[in-house]
């Protein structure tokens, strides 16, 4: 048995018997009394998302889930291509089940895919990942007076982000995707 | 968002924070981060330290989970309004979304008065600092939580016993434990169901029931605990309450709650003997809120995550 306080996305309860696997989760603690887990969770049978909450006393039954490293290829608008670059398996997942993440994909990154048996579940996007700018408007005169520090780009991978205006097209630069936030630029 | 921008902000909050209550009476006090008992509450992680002295002596310690005890010590010695801007540290957090282990918050109590009082000093705060970034608000609604159970389930709190709380989630269809105690099935019903619709106006919930307000004055009927929390587009920024005065009774709520912490294994820290000794000077009312600084300030800034209102935020400094 274990507690929900070790729920991750990606974990998969078995709960009433069917499973289910966490896509989002926060800790919760009221003012009295014990913390509670709150998780969205996808049924794996019916595809269902709901949210339910644990209390951070109960015990529950995970399944066993394999992280494995594989690389993404490409999307047809829905499904997800990832491929693990030692066997060439490759396999697919839909957009809902990567959830928020999906816009952070970009050829050739390396993720971790939370497989149940050989069903992939969901995927993990590294904290910090480089992208290139591949359009942003020089910095206007002024915009430094005004408090108005940023200015909207775009990245290689559709991407829209803010960032200094110092930031000049063609410049390499980190995301933090926690937060979706400009991290640094990367010296060339 | 740019780390000079958050900085400034954060200096304007500030500013606001102590215009608002200087000009009202309040004096601004420093309280001890480290501190022998850093809170008892059964849920709450303190970050645990040691205090070493030169010739050797150690004493355990922890760092302040709240400043409540050191104000409450305040009160007790003749100090009838006062405010700290303070940090205060909790392990087993989230670093980042709304949570960080260390955040900022700003504590006050005034002697004299109680949590109606406060509801209305806390809606002038909130709007002062709104408008110190153009932003105004609707006047601020006043809900008790007995109301919105009767609403949403039928459910007459006064009367409600742990059976029609376990009946109320079955028909809801919320997930329970056979564990749960009455406290775990009514906040199962309020998080899921409750919260969830207190929309984006603001709104306080007020008189909860008394096993969800540990250090509150009842009620006149008896029944509940007079504490409130202030939600504010889906966010809770503070918990205030008509404070317990009360030593025998406090004494023995520390008790319970040292218990819980003993079967949670969780340190047991010593119950704060000056604190008892001090409650029965403190007047019969006397209010007191708590509220998070760094959410006010996601609220005035529009921003969704605690970390871009932070110059240091905690996932930077252990996750990179």
């Amino acid at each position: 048995m274990s507690s929900p306080n070790d729920i991750k996305k990606g974990t998969v309860i078995r709960l009433n018997n069917e499973l289910n696997v966490v896509i989002d989760f926060q800790r919760v603690s009221p003012g009295k009394g014990g913390s509670f887990v709150r998780t969205r969770m996808k049924n794996l049978k019916t595809g269902k998302v709901n949210e339910t909450n644990f209390k951070a006393a109960e015990s529950l039954d995970f399944e066993d889930v394999q992280n494995k490293k594989m690389q993404y290829l490409y999307t047809d608008g829905s499904l997800y291509t990832f491929m693990d670059n030692q066997s060439y398996e490759q396999i697919s997942i839909s957009g809902e089940d990567i959830g928020d993440d999906v816009k952070y994909l970009k050829e050739g990154l390396e993720v971790a895919v939370a497989m149940h048996g050989d069903l992939p579940l969901t995927v993990t996007i590294p904290m910090k990942i480089q992208y290139t700018i591949t359009h942003t408007e020089p910095a206007v005169k002024g915009d430094t007076a005004s408090g108005n520090v940023q200015k909207n780009a775009e990245c290689d991978n559709g991407l829209q982000v803010r960032v200094p205006i110092f930031i000049n097209q063609g410049d390499e630069i980190i995301i933090n995707t926690d937060t979706g936030a400009y991290s640094e630029r990367v010296n060339k | 968002m740019s780390i000079p921008t958050i900085a400034v902000e954060r200096q304007l909050i500030n500013d606001t924070i102590r215009t608002f209550f200087r000009t009202r009476g309040f004096v601004e006090v420093e309280t001890p981060l480290v501190v022998k008992s850093p809170g008892m509450e059964p849920n709450l992680s303190p970050l645990e330290t040691e205090v070493v002295e030169p010739n050797g002596t150690r004493h355990p310690a922890g760092l302040i989970t709240s400043p409540e005890y050191a104000m409450k010590k305040l009160l007790g010695q003749g100090l009838e309004k006062i405010f700290t801007l303070t940090k205060v540290f909790r392990n087993q957090e989230e670093l980042g979304g709304r949570h960080n282990p260390e955040f900022t918050l700003l504590e006050w109590y005034a002697q004299g008065a109680d949590y109606q009082t406060c509801m209305t000093e806390t809606e002038e705060l909130v709007k002062a600092v709104g408008r110190s970034f153009h932003r105004t608000f609707p006047n601020f609604k006043r809900r008790p939580v007995r109301d919105l159970f009767l609403e949403k389930f039928a459910l007459n709190l006064d009367q409600a016993k742990i059976a029609d709380l376990k009946m109320a989630c079955d028909q809801a269809q919320i997930h329970t434990d056979p564990s749960d105690t009455e406290s775990d099935l009514f906040y199962r019903l309020f998080l899921e169901k409750i919260e969830p619709q207190l929309g984006w106006d603001p709104v306080f919930v007020h008189d909860y029931p008394i096993h969800q307000a540990a250090l509150s004055r009842l009620t006149p009927d008896g029944l509940y605990g007079e504490r409130f929390e202030l939600y504010l587009n889906g966010l809770e920024l503070c918990n205030g309450f008509t404070e317990l005065t009360d030593a025998q009774e406090q004494r023995r709520r520390f008790a319970e709650e040292a218990v819980a912490r003993k079967q949670a294994g969780k340190t047991v820290f010593p119950i704060d003997e000056e604190l008892l000794r001090l409650l029965p000077s403190i007047k019969n009312p006397t209010y007191g809120n708590a509220l998070g600084v760094d959410r006010l300030h996601m609220l005035v800034a529009g921003r969704a995550s605690i970390q871009e209102v932070l110059l240091f935020p905690a996932n930077n400094i252990f996750n990179s």
